[in-house]
This record gives structure tokens, C-alpha cells and sequence, in this order.
């Protein structure tokens, strides 16, 4: 009686764990990579899921991430906040890898601060050197007396490395007091939290708990990213091995459909 | 020492023990408590009519003659609304250009505020993103919503030498003398009618998969993703740490290399998970190629060498456990040495093992980092049982992370974020509570 209750306990289990779908249709595509283009990897995900069928999966572990996991093929798109370096390119070509760049939208990196912080604008040279640590305090940029918190993101962002090529030069250190967040998410939360704070973020992530502040007299916004008036704006890439095609192609391309560029719009990103 | 100090430290040692279990159950209860009123909170709450529009879109669920009485009930309400909306878009028109102006800055806010309120205003171009088409689902967040349309959170700048202060400036007062200040205590006092909140139970939450990255839905994907893990990392260590607690205890003679391999299987014990994960992904994903991208396999394997010391540990005192007179007499009948670990050591030794393993399996559920590189993904769908060797999977305890630090909206989908904690922390429980169990009847059936 008790191994008849067993047996039927197990096999209760293991019709729970089969009657999921067995297997999809065709292979699924796997994303791997930056977490400032995730919110929009994720709703293409779903959108092409519904649409064509195909499974996709988002990871978000960073630009740096996506391009190791292309380059040892361990995904079939690298979605990146910045374009592959060099070195990058040579390891991929050692392995046989060819990386493909497709640019699906623009970004800015907004600067933000505390909404509290009544500083609304700064300067590129002010905000490198708040990253350099020569200016430590906001009284320095016409704010109240307030140690600058100064917030950067991991080696691994690819945010972090555009904010580095457009702001500090590639040549320059940040301070090593600056602190180290590992998302925007992450990031946006500190700043909300802390009132001298200041860090950057993609544009898309902004919300109203940070305040964005102009840099160089120009606030961040869709239209002066698009027209490029914004001074610190990047491509957001996907990155194939060779040229896509099929559904891979098919998926790359959503950020060419109308739907696409909706979604684009609705995340808060700008269509190039 | 007399009988009185004797008495008295008697005493105070077992106040000493009471208070201490006092002290950790309030702890317990402190961690606890909010994580099960939170969790329980995003299957139990009070939602809108917006949320079941959503099930019955999204899902197919829901009584649709129901639900079109609802929403012609609600119509008449939202109507109002909308009426003054065109009411003073209507009289803009007729303003002067910069007072025309000055109010359309003004007025932009007050329809995204609406919007995000009560869903998609007439006019506008249905949205793509799921997250658009529909209002505040949980009407303790549309009361959220509600305050935030009635009121501008403002900044205080007025002095540049301290940080500002947030204050609130009523919406209703900045279009005095227009037609518009009507539309807030309107839709104050009217609010209930147009998303007639309700107590709902939301099972589905548990059963469905996420919709737009979780700001619907359910978690099921995760729930099945982490049951594929553990399961998984349970298939490949239990066997193996069970062999090797064999050769440890019954085989291995004592010298120097037994001795090396059990202080590397206690030094394994005390690694820390990242590192098997990094471990698993260099080793598993990169030279082994088990998989194609970060899989299941790649994870439960990781998992799995992560949990095996545990396991060995368990395994080997449970063994040792095990009465010598039983293998004595075992042997002494003329059974080979195979054959009473097998049927005599093993069996008596069962409930110790079992235990240990199913203490594991909590483990494995609940472990993030070395699932991080090897097998989970912030989204993706609930996966079969065939694509475990190729594809990766959400699993709870990552997705936790993902929606407390990664996610855009995270600060709007809390109740998902505690529903997935609450949700890990109950498997664990079962899991646990079935060990005891299972210990229990096996070791009633051994002694009876």
C-alpha cells in the first residue's frame, strides 16, 4: 500500500514535470548582455515570441558579458551599450567569430542627480572632474555644501565605458573613491536615495525619483539625442556572428518596423 | 557551592536558553512577517477592473458577459472624464497663445497621470508594450497613482545652499477658472466607479508566465526553472556523493591520499558559490561545451558540485551511524561485502542520507550565483522537459536580484518581487519539511 502511494506520488510528479510543452518550435534564440538595452531586448523578446513563435531569452549581465559570451558562442546576439573594442574583435576572430554590429536605437546617458539637488546644469570638463575627484564638493558647481557622492558603474558596463570615451577621455582615471553600482537599476536607486549623490544612467531608465541635469546647458531628452544637440548620446547595438538571417535576422530587424520603433518610443530610447 | 547558587544558576541558564529562542523567534518573525504579508499580497489583493481586462486579453480568463457589464458600468464613469478632457482641450483653443501655451505644458502631466491611473485615454494610438494598454491593476497602487495625480510633487530651489525639499502643489489649483478643475474632485470621488476595485485571488500568479517582464502575470516560468535546477543538481549529486560516502567510509583505507581527498571535499564545502560558478561556467559552457549557450544542464551541473560535499558529509555520517553489530552480523551470515552495504548498511542508513540530500535540494533552489553564468536568464518562457540540455531558464532566487536592482519599473512591481520570495522561501520550507518527514517514516518502517 505504501509503495503503491509512492509510486503514484512520483508519477504525479513526473507527468506534472512532462506535461509542459515538450519542446519548442525550432531553436530558441538566446540574447545575452548589456543592461541598459534589457528593458528593450525583453519587449522585443516578448513581441517576437507572440508574433513568430520562437522562444528568446534575455540575459542582462552587462555589454562586456555579451561580448564574451558572443565570442565563445555561448549566445546568438550580444546586445551592447557600446561598440566592440578592438581586442574584443581579434579574440572573436581567433575563435572564428565574426561580430556583426546592427544599431537598433540611439541612447543618451543622462546625468542624474537627487531631485533635491538644486544644481541643473553642468558642465563635460565640470562633470570630468567630478569623476577625476578635482571637484568633490557641489558648492563647487553652484549647489549647497555637500560632499559629491560619486556613483560609476562596473569595468563590465558598457555605459561606463561610453561615459568614459565621451566625457573623461580614454586616457583618464576615475577617482578611486568613486562608488561602484552594477545596473542602472542599481544606480538610479542610490542616486534616489542619497542627496549628494550624482551618477549616470541610460536614458531610458530615467523616472521621476533621480532629476537629469543639462550637460553643457542641453537636458537630456529623445529629440536632443536624435538631432544630437545631447553631448553624451551612444548607438545601442545588437551584435551577431556574421550576418543574421532567418529569425535572427527577423528579430534584429523589429527596431526597422513600425511596432518596433513603437517600442523604442515607449521605452524611453530614440529611433536613430 | 550550595544547594541555593545551585538552584539559581539552574535558573538563570534556562531563562538564558528561553530568552535566546525568544530572541531568535522575534528575528524569524521580523524577516518573516513582511515577506508573507507582502508575498501573500500578489495572490490576495484588491483588484481593478483593469486587472481583469487583463487576464481576459492576456489569458482568456474571466466571465466575459461579466466583464462587458463591468466596463459599460465603468464607460459611463470614464465618459465624464474623457467629456472633460475634450471640454478643455476645447476651450485651449480659444485662449490666447501664450496663456494657451503656459496651460499645455501644464496639461501634458495631468493625461500621463490619468493615463497611468485609469489606462489609455481616446485618441491615442493603442501602445505596443503591454504595460501601456491597461491602468493601475492593484488598487492600493491606483490609490498611489491617484495621489500623484492630484498633486505635483515640487522641489523647493528657492535657496541653493541646502538641499531641496519636496512639496505638493495641488494639480486643481494650477487650472483655477478653467473647465478642468472640475476633472479632479471628480475623479477623486469617482475613481472607485471607473476601476471598481474588488478582492481578487490571483492563482495565476503561481500559474502563468510573466507578460511585459513581469509587470503582469505570473511567475511560473521561475517556479519551474528552479524546480528543473535542483531536481537536476539532485540527479547528479545525490548518486555520486552516496558512492563516494560509500568509498570514504566502507572502502578507503586510512593514509595520506584519503586523508587529502577529505579535507578537499571539506574545503569544498566551504567555497564560496560564485566561485563555483565561475567554476562551472569556464569548465561546463566553455571547455566542455555541455551546452550551446548558459542551459539547465550547465547550471544543474554546477549546482550540482557545489551541493556534493554536503551531501558526502551527510551521506558518511549516516553511514557511520549505522550500528557495527548490524554489519557484523551481516557478514557473519556469509554475505559478501557488496551485498551488506547494499542491503543491510544502506537501508539503516536511508533516513540520515535522504535527510541530508533533501537539505541540499533547498540549497540548490535557493543558490543565485552560480546559476548566474550557467543557466539563468532575466526573461525567458517556461521551457519542456526536452530543452533542458540547451536552454537556460529563469529561476527564482535570480529573478529576485533582476527585479530588485535591474528591472526599469522595479519600484512598481514590488508585490512580483515579494511574491518570488515568498514563493522560494516556501519551497525551501517544503522541501525541508518533507525531509523530516520522509525521515520520520523510514525510520518508524526500519524499527517496526
Amino acid at each position: 500500500m505504501k509503495t503503491m502511494k509512492h509510486v503514484l506520488l512520483l508519477a504525479a510528479l513526473f507527468a506534472v514535470a512532462v506535461s509542459s510543452p515538450l519542446s519548442a518550435a525550432g531553436k530558441s534564440i538566446v540574447m545575452d548582455g548589456s543592461t541598459t538595452v534589457g528593458p528593450l531586448a525583453k519587449s522585443f523578446a516578448a513581441y517576437f515570441t507572440r508574433k513568430y513563435g520562437v522562444k528568446v531569452t534575455v540575459s542582462e549581465s552587462g555589454s562586456g558579458n555579451g561580448a564574451k559570451s558572443l565570442i565563445n558562442r555561448s549566445c546568438d546576439i550580444a546586445t551592447m551599450s557600446r561598440a566592440m573594442k578592438a581586442q574584443e574583435l581579434v579574440a572573436a576572430r581567433k575563435k572564428g567569430v565574426n561580430p556583426v554590429g546592427h544599431t537598433v536605437a540611439l541612447d543618451g546617458i543622462a546625468m542624474v542627480v537627487h531631485p533635491g539637488n538644486p544644481v541643473r546644469n553642468l558642465t563635460k570638463a565640470q562633470i570630468a572632474d567630478i569623476y577625476k575627484g578635482r571637484i568633490t564638493n557641489w558648492n563647487q558647481v553652484g549647489g549647497p555644501t555637500a560632499r559629491i557622492v560619486v556613483i560609476q558603474r562596473e569595468s563590465n558596463s558598457g555605459t561606463q565605458e561610453s561615459f568614459k570615451d565621451l566625457i573623461m577621455g580614454k586616457t583618464a582615471q576615475i577617482s578611486k573613491t568613486a562608488e561602484t553600482q552594477s545596473s542602472n537599476g542599481a544606480v538610479k536607486n542610490r542616486v534616489s536615495s542619497t542627496r549628494s549623490a550624482i551618477g549616470f544612467l541610460g536614458l531610458g531608465f530615467v523616472d521621476r525619483s533621480v532629476k537629469p541635469v543639462a550637460v553643457n546647458g542641453v537636458l537630456p531628452s529623445p529629440v536632443t539625442v536624435r538631432k544630437g544637440i545631447y553631448p553624451i548620446s551612444r548607438p545601442l547595438y545588437m551584435y551577431t556572428n556574421g550576418q543574421p538571417a532567418g529569425s535572427l535576422k527577423t528579430l534584429i530587424d523589429l527596431s526597422k518596423t513600425p511596432d518596433g520603433k513603437r517600442m523604442i518610443t515607449e521605452l524611453g530610447f530614440v529611433n536613430k | 557551592m550550595n544547594l541555593g547558587t545551585r538552584k539559581i544558576l539552574d535558573r538563570s541558564f534556562t531563562a538564558v536558553g528561553f530568552g535566546s529562542i525568544a530572541v531568535m523567534g522575534i528575528a524569524l518573525l521580523i524577516v518573516l512577517a513582511p515577506i508573507i504579508y507582502n508575498g501573500i499580497g500578489s495572490v490576495f489583493f484588491t483588484g481593478t477592473l483593469e486587472h481583469r481586462n487583463m487576464l481576459f486579453n492576456e489569458f482568456g480568463r474571466g466571465d466575459k458577459e461579466e466583464l462587458v457589464k463591468e466596463n459599460a458600468a465603468s464607460e459611463v464613469y470614464r465618459k465624464q472624464i474623457y467629456g472633460m478632457l475634450d471640454a478643455f482641450e476645447a476651450e485651449l483653443e480659444t485662449m490666447e497663445p501664450e496663456k494657451k501655451q503656459d496651460y499645455l505644458s501644464k496639461y501634458g502631466p495631468v493625461r500621463t497621470a490619468l493615463q497611468t491611473l485609469i489606462g489609455p485615454l481616446p485618441g491615442e494610438e493603442t501602445a505596443i508594450l503591454t504595460r501601456y494598454k491597461y491602468g493601475q491593476t492593484r488598487w492600493e497602487k491606483a490609490e498611489e497613482k491617484l495621489h500623484e495625480f492630484l498633486y505635483e510633487a515640487k522641489w523647493d530651489y528657492s535657496n541653493p545652499d541646502v538641499m531641496a525639499k519636496e512639496y505638493f502643489v495641488s494639480r486643481a489649483a494650477e487650472f483655477e477658472g478653467t473647465s478642468l478643475v472640475k476633472l479632479f474632485p471628480y475623479v477623486e470621488k469617482h475613481l472607485p466607479d471607473v476601476l471598481r476595485p474588488r478582492f481578487t485571488v490571483y492563482w495565476g500568479f503561481l500559474t502563468d508566465s510573466s507578460v511585459d517582464s513581469h509587470i503582469f502575470g505570473g511567475i511560473w516560468p521561475e517556479i519551474q526553472g528552479t524546480f528543473f535546477l535542483a531536481v537536476g543538481a539532485m540527479l547528479f549529486a545525490f548518486p555520486l556523493g552516496v558512492i563516494a560516502a560509500v568509498y570514504f567510509t566502507e572502502y578507503a583505507r586510512e593514509g595520506f591520499f584519503n586523508s587529502i581527498l577529505r579535507s578537499a571535499n571539506s574545503t569544498l564545502a566551504g567555497v564560496p558559490s560564485i566561485v563555483f560558478g565561475l567554476f562551472g561556467l569556464a569548465f561546463f559552457i566553455n571547455t566542455l561545451k555541455v551546452s550551446e549557450s548558459k542551459s539547465v544542464l550547465a547550471g544543474s551541473l554546477t549546482l550540482a558540485i557545489m551541493i556534493l560535499p554536503t551531501i558526502i558529509r551527510a551521506a558518511e555520517e549516516a553511514i557511520l551511524s549505522v550500528p557495527k553489530t548490524y554489519k557484523e552480523a551481516s557478514l557473519s551470515l556469509g554475505s559478501t561485502k557488496w551485498n551488506t552495504i547494499m542491503t543491510v548498511i544502506l537501508p539503516a542508513a536511508l533516513p540520515g542520507i535522504l535527510t541530508g540530500g533533501v537539505i541540499s535540494l533547498g540549497r540548490a533552489a535557493g543558490e543565485t550565483a552560480p546559476i548566474i553564468f550557467t543557466a539563468a536568464v532575466s526573461v525567458g518562457s517556461a521551457i519542456g522537459l526536452a530543452d533542458v540540455f540547451s536552454s537556460p531558464t529563469p529561476a527564482l532566487s535570480w529573478n529576485i536580484y533582476n527585479l530588485a536592482s535591474e528591472h526599469e519599473a522595479a519600484a512598481e512591481i514590488r508585490h512580483v518581487q515579494y511574491g518570488m520570495v515568498l514563493a522560494l522561501v516556501s519551497i525551501v520550507l517544503l522541501l525541508n519539511l518533507s525531509a523530516i518527514f520522509l525521515r520520520a517514516r523510514i525510520s518508524k518502517k526500519l524499527k517496526g
